[in-house]
């Protein structure tokens, strides 16, 4: 109850960076997605989004980012000055000057596969360097040489000129990941950014990640309770396209099961199909 | 597929294998009566045979004395291949990026498919009779007829290309608020170019072709060599024009073939 107050009463001293009113989404058939998502981001928070497979956690992020228009609601976004920019209607210049300052780490990191890691790292950039330089790959010696430091400090220095396709899974996420951070944004969106690393890579991402929310709030997406409990600073809780939880960074092993019970025995389903009859 | 039969992998290779074989009929029957409209005479060529033989006589040995005469009008041909393939190549970018559905607004797409498709069906002779008529004989004609005679085919390969690629990536570069520009720079570009440069050189390997055949209608070069020393009876001299015509196919053939093979050959262990 008492970090329920602080969390409120800070709500009103720091700018609120995302507000999501109350989104919904369907597909073009009605059926509905997300029913009606509202939370509240605000500056030095890492936020984790836990959920079962399915429950619309993708989704709810694309909406954060203006690549899907719900079919209802808004999202809001405070930019780095201070200007109130709405996700839902932004076009064209508008969005594209509030998307610089929203990092997106995708599930499937979503790279060009064909350019080096060092060039897809700079590829975050884009949206402030000036155009016509941007078209002939003209990147500054200084620029590389951040882009460089970035990937060192996901130690994934030693693969920045080899082509992203021939990486493996993990060492593609982190690339992924160092776009982000070498895109400098004011909030950070990352959709399951530890889901391909082995256990102590994904441990070291966490602690990268960290530090980093309290210059940028993180919403990130994951499927590691253990972890998102023991570094984030929230735990926001997706079912069926709707917020069940938001509030601390502890969850009880009962709330888990509620959240995953579903899926647990979907799992148990399946391996009965694969038994011998 | 009926419910009531359980599926069945034998019966399904018996459909396979039914369906072939009606296939197979079906086109055999067809070339017989196409065969047989065209009046294909075996005669004919049996007393034709012999006679293409002597024939033949007369175009040995090469005139070997020529080949020095020819060595211009063939970089010529060369040339005219070369250039109307970058021209063509660079045309083709544009239409090819314009008839993108995930680059371009559907109506844009819409009309560069239709131009495309037009000019696919324009052999490039009917281009270049109509550009003869208005710019007179000449190379520059025939290069501007085969550079628009690329267009059809590469752009439309090109924008198969452009197509075929993932539009997570694309999204994800806009996600950092990239301009249209940017996307078709960093998105686009890097991961159909060994397709565009592949399509390009098999291009200039029939434009080489091409260029011999429209030199014969007046765009100069070898094929106009060709065609004048047939036209003057000169048969042995036509020979080394034919020798040297096969040996700029064969080349093209074999450097097209390799410089494709390189740009294809992805980097797997
Ligand atoms: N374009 C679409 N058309 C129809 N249904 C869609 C579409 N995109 C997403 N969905 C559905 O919306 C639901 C939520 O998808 P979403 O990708 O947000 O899930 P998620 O919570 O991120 O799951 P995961 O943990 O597996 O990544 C899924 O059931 C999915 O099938
Ligand atoms: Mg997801």
């Amino acid at each position: 109850m008492g970090a329920n107050t602080a969390r409120l009463l800070s709500f009103q001293i720091l700018a609120r960076m995302i507000d999501v009113r109350q989104i919904t989404k369907s597909t073009k058939e009605g059926v509905p997605i997300l029913k009606g998502i509202s939370f509240t981001v605000t500056k030095g928070e890492f936020v984790g989004i836990l959920g079962p497979s399915g429950a619309g956690k993708t989704l709810t992020m694309r909406c954060l980012n203006g690549l899907t228009r719900p079919t209802s609601g808004e999202v809001l976004f405070t930019d780095h000055e201070h200007n109130l920019v709405n996700l839902t209607h932004a076009r064209g210049r508008e969005l594209r000057k509030a998307r610089r300052q929203i990092g997106v780490i995708f599930q499937g990191f979503n790279l060009v596969k064909r350019l080096s890691a060092i060039d897809n790292v700079m590829i975050g950039q884009l949206g402030r360097i000036n155009l016509l330089r941007s078209l002939v790959y003209g990147f500054t010696d200084d620029e590389a040489r951040q882009a460089l430091a970035v990937l060192e400090h996901l130690n994934v220095a030693h693969l920045a000129h080899r082509p992203v396709g021939s990486l493996s899974g993990g060492e593609q996420q982190r690339v992924a990941i160092a776009r982000a951070i070498y895109q400098q944004p004011a909030v950070m969106l990352a959709d399951e950014p530890i889901a391909n690393l082995d256990p102590t890579n994904a441990r070291k991402i966490m602690q990268i990640l960290t530090p980093l929310a309290k210059e940028m709030p993180i919403i990130g997406v994951f499927h590691q309770p253990d972890l998102v409990m023991e570094f984030c600073t929230r735990i926001i809780a997706l079912k069926e396209g709707v917020v069940v939880r938001d509030g601390d960074s502890k969850m009880t092993r009962s709330e888990l099961v509620d959240l995953y019970g579903a899926e647990l025995s979907e799992i148990e389903a399946s391996q009965r199909i694969l038994q011998p009859a | 597929m009926k419910q009531d039969t359980p599926w069945t992998y034998s019966g399904y290779r018996r459909r396979q294998t039914l369906r072939i074989w009606t296939i197979a009929l079906v086109i055999g029957f067809c070339a017989y009566w196409a065969g047989v409209s065209c009046k294909v005479d075996v005669d004919a060529l049996r007393t034709g045979l012999p006679k293409g033989i002597d024939f033949l006589g007369y175009l040995f040995p090469p005139d070997w004395t020529a080949f020095a005469d020819m060595a211009m009008p063939a970089l010529e041909t060369i040339l005219l291949a070369f250039l109307a393939t970058i021209f063509g190549a660079f045309l083709s970018l544009f239409f090819g990026l314009a008839a993108a559905s995930n680059i371009a607004p559907r109506w844009l797409r819409n009309l560069s498919r239709f131009l495309l498709a037009t000019e696919r069906s324009l052999p490039e002779i009917v281009i270049l009779l109509l550009l003869i008529s208005a710019l007179g004989l000449g190379p520059f004609p025939g290069v501007i007829a085969m550079a628009f005679g690329c267009i059809g085919m590469l752009g439309r390969l090109f924008s198969d290309a452009i197509e075929e690629i993932n539009p997570a990536t694309l999204e994800s570069i806009e996600s950092v608020g990239a301009r249209r520009w940017q996307v078709i720079t960093y998105g686009v570009l890097p991961q159909v170019l060994p397709s565009l440069l592949a399509n390009t050189i098999f291009r200039f390997e029939v434009n080489i072709r091409l260029s011999v055949l429209l030199g014969a209608v007046g765009a100069g070069g070898i094929g106009f060599q060709l065609y004048y020393s047939f036209q003057t009876l000169q048969y042995q001299r036509a020979t080394t024009a034919i020798l040297i015509t096969l040996l700029l196919v064969f080349v093209s053939e074999r450097l097209s073939d390799y410089v494709r093979k390189k740009l294809t050959l992805d980097a797997r262990l």
